[in-house]
């Protein structure tokens, strides 16, 4: 990579953030973001201070669900909005003028939009780790920053779902749609069609995970609670199973799906960028 | 009253009972025994004993300075025939590995026996009691070996048919099981029992009274099995996590009380499986609290003759679980009255501490994964929260309550003198939140602030 690509990308991304955390959108998320995780902080400690017992229960399970709720949301859409909409402004058409090739516009983008994604997760991550902290919680240094890291994979591969909208797409109110279906499929669809489909089919046991690893969110999940408790029973049998055949194993191998599932979506995306560009 | 005699080979001097200033000549430990008398007070100061000991006397044999009894690897350290001794303030350690043999730190074959303050070390059994009644094991410290399996351990405590036991203030660790075959009027109490297999396991065993114990970190906290009027009170369960790991496991059980305890962040909080089983006989479950279990009661069949009154189900992901599906019946004789519910939705207009509308659970996923426990892999999912949601909104989905509470307590109560857990502040954590904020922050700031070039 030259001095001037690294530069141009690097430019474009500053101009992205810079957009990004101009949008209303993105400012609407931060701060939904930091008052709920902040909120459902508080709930869990409420229980844990008043009676010091402490432990995994529904409270932390809304954590993580909160995550997966909200992270993808923002990911996608953020990612969506940002080609077409600078397409439908005709905005795209003034950058792409300029010397510069699609590669670097594209992963300008990417870069811009991961850096926003991460300052509005790092706020509500910062907010709630500082209550932990004061309130006193059983929650360890090691599994606060995994989750925030599993969380900005989780927001990246989102992210480049939604690039791969943008630039498949040529219209804002497309690439929004398809964004907003894909979050639909991922967070509530897939599961249920597969909880619904293992009901009919009595699917076993072994084939239920792996059909679930599908599902990149299922993938954070477990790497989370793996993460959280350094074991899967609370995900009964599958769990079990899942912990029998690959041990620990499982968490740098859910790291290693979601970091696919992050630059995968990145290769159509470029080709389709490449060949639409502003139009 | 003592031979002298040198010990060219023994490096160890064994010092004596009537010691004065100077080193006496050595003396083995067995043959001081066999010059006692019964009754006799034996001091023993410090120091290395090769085992194996036998008692066959009734004689109070007191350590001082912690002398050490070395089984060296070879059956039991210490084997006590006689009635009323009195082995106290002893290490006894390294002894055999035969299951079959069962090779224990210390067995006891007579009645009367008190063991106390003595620290056991890396022996298979521990305190192994065959058909001797109305003994008394306290404060006494248990190390399994952790290197082994546990069902290659042995048990930590093994009581055979020996009535009238007082076990008390023991801290045990790295067993097998606390095993209670047979025995009659035992009592359990202060005892602290972590990383075995069954932390206590009764076996028609009948009258105990189990309380203030602490079972953390086994597979399964306490395991009651067979036995009649038992009282279990008081005690903590906590951390017992494995495939099927339980806090209190109730199989074959009769007239007991299950009282005050606190179950906490177990994968089975209670375990009921055919309890009671006599067709008079009733099971009070009173006051418990029971949190953060995966599940918090899971009752394989119904619990007929059963009352749940008082007790505080906080934050358990299952609160209830009725294997197979069903509901508790009040015509087979279960009553739930005046618990906490966390998951309560309801209201208290006429403030006398108790809910207005009744506690019904109406969990859909938790009506899925009680038939078929493999779904549970999509707990903590949104598309399980919608579920749950769409239960509530929309009736036809909504399954059969398994269980009513005519009017739960809107505020837990908890037992008292429950040990609390003081979580400190967190330094590191507070500083990488702070970290995390200002980075954000700066980052936003930055980016509003100054112009693009």
């Amino acid at each position: 990579m030259t001095t001037t690509t690294r530069a141009t990308i690097g430019l474009l991304a500053r101009k992205e953030l810079h957009d990004a955390l101009r949008n209303r959108w993105f400012v609407l998320y931060t701060v939904i973001f930091a008052v709920l995780s902040l909120a459902l902080s508080w709930i869990g400690l409420a229980g844990g201070q008043l009676y010091g017992l402490a432990g995994f229960g529904r409270t932390t399970a809304s954590l993580i669900n909160l995550i997966m709720l909200i992270v993808p949301l923002m990911g996608l859409t953020l990612g969506a909005l940002s080609l077409a909409m600078e397409r439908e402004q005709g905005t795209l058409l003034y950058v792409l003028a300029q010397p510069v090739v699609p590669a670097e516009v594209l992963l300008g983008k990417l870069l811009g939009l991961a850096t926003a994604l991460t300052t509005a997760l790092s706020i509500g991550f910062g907010l709630s780790g500082l209550l932990l902290a004061w309130r006193g919680s059983t929650m360890g240094l090691g599994a606060y920053l995994g989750l925030f890291g599993l969380t900005i994979l989780l927001a990246l591969l989102s992210l480049s779902l939604g690039l791969l909208f943008s630039s498949a797409l040529p219209r804002t109110a497309t690439a929004l749609g398809s964004a907003l279906f894909a979050w639909l499929l991922l967070v509530f669809l897939g599961d249920l069609g597969l909880l619904g489909s293992a009901l009919v089919l009595r699917i076993p046991v072994e084939q239920l995970f792996t059909l679930s690893l599908l599902n990149p969110l299922q993938v954070f999940k477990i790497a989370a609670i793996l993460l959280l408790r350094s074991d899967l029973q609370v995900l009964g049998p599958a769990g079990q199973y899942a912990m029998h055949t690959y041990g620990m194993r499982l968490l740098p191998l859910s790291v290693g799906v979601l970091l696919l599932w992050s630059l995968l979506p990145l290769l159509p995306a470029y080709l389709f960028f490449r060949r639409r560009g502003a139009l | 009253m003592y031979v002298a005699r040198w010990h060219s080979i023994a490096p160890v001097l064994v010092l004596l009972l009537n010691l004065t200033a100077q080193a006496q000549p050595a003396l083995s430990l067995q043959e001081r025994l066999a010059a006692a008398a019964p009754g006799d007070t034996l001091r023993v100061v410090g120091g290395l004993h090769p085992g194996p000991l036998r008692i066959t006397k009734p004689v109070v044999l007191l350590g001082v300075d912690a002398p050490v009894i070395d089984g060296q690897g070879r059956g039991t350290v210490v084997t006590i025939e006689a009635p009323d001794v009195v082995l106290r303030g002893f290490v006894i350690r390294n002894s055999g590995r035969s299951l079959d043999r069962e090779d224990a730190g210390i067995a006891v074959y007579a009645d009367r026996v008190t063991i106390a303050d003595n620290r056991l070390e890396n022996v298979l059994f521990g305190i192994y009691l065959r058909r001797a009644d109305s003994c008394r094991i306290l404060h006494n410290t248990i190390e399994g070996d952790p290197s082994l399996d546990t069902p290659r351990r042995g048990d930590l405590i093994r009581l055979w048919y020996s009535n009238d036991v007082l076990i008390e203030g023991n801290r045990m660790r790295h067993g097998r099981d606390v095993v209670i075959w047979f025995a009659r009027g035992i009592v359990l109490r202060d005892n602290t029992i972590q990383f075995g297999r069954y932390g206590l396991h009764f076996m028609y065993s009948d009258s105990a009274l189990i309380e203030r114990n602490r079972m953390l970190d086994n597979s399964v906290g306490a395991y009651l099995m067979y036995s009649t009027r038992l009282t279990f009170r008081q005690n903590l369960l906590a951390y017992n996590r494995h495939a099927s790991a339980i806090g209190v496991g109730l199989k074959d059980m009769d007239e007991v009380t299950v009282e005050e305890n606190v179950l906490v962040d177990n994968q089975i909080g209670i375990f009921i499986d055919n309890s009671p089983r006599a067709i008079d006989a009733q099971i009070r479950y009173r006051g418990n609290a029971v949190a953060y279990n995966d599940i918090g009661v899971q009752a394989l069949q119904d619990a007929p003759r059963s009352t749940f009154e008082d007790n505080s189900f906080l934050e358990n992901y299952e609160q209830i679980d009725l294997v197979g599906g069903g509901r508790f019946s009040e015509a087979n004789g279960t009553f739930w009255r005046r618990n906490y519910w966390s998951d309560y939705r309801g209201y208290d207009a006429d403030r006398d501490g108790y809910g207005d509308v009744p506690y019904q659970t109406v969990a859909l996923f938790d009506a899925l994964t009680d038939r078929t426990p493999a779904f549970r892999l999509f707990a903590f999912s949104p598309a399980v929260q919608a579920l749950e949601l769409a239960a509530r909104a929309f009736p036809v989905l909504r399954p059969e309550p398994k269980l009513t509470d005519p009017a739960p307590r809107m505020r837990p109560r908890l037992p008292e003198g429950l040990p609390a857990v003081h979580q400190p502040m967190r330094p590191p954590l507070a500083l990488a939140g702070l970290a995390l904020l200002l980075m954000g922050l700066w980052t936003m700031g930055r980016s509003h602030l100054h112009r693009l070039y």
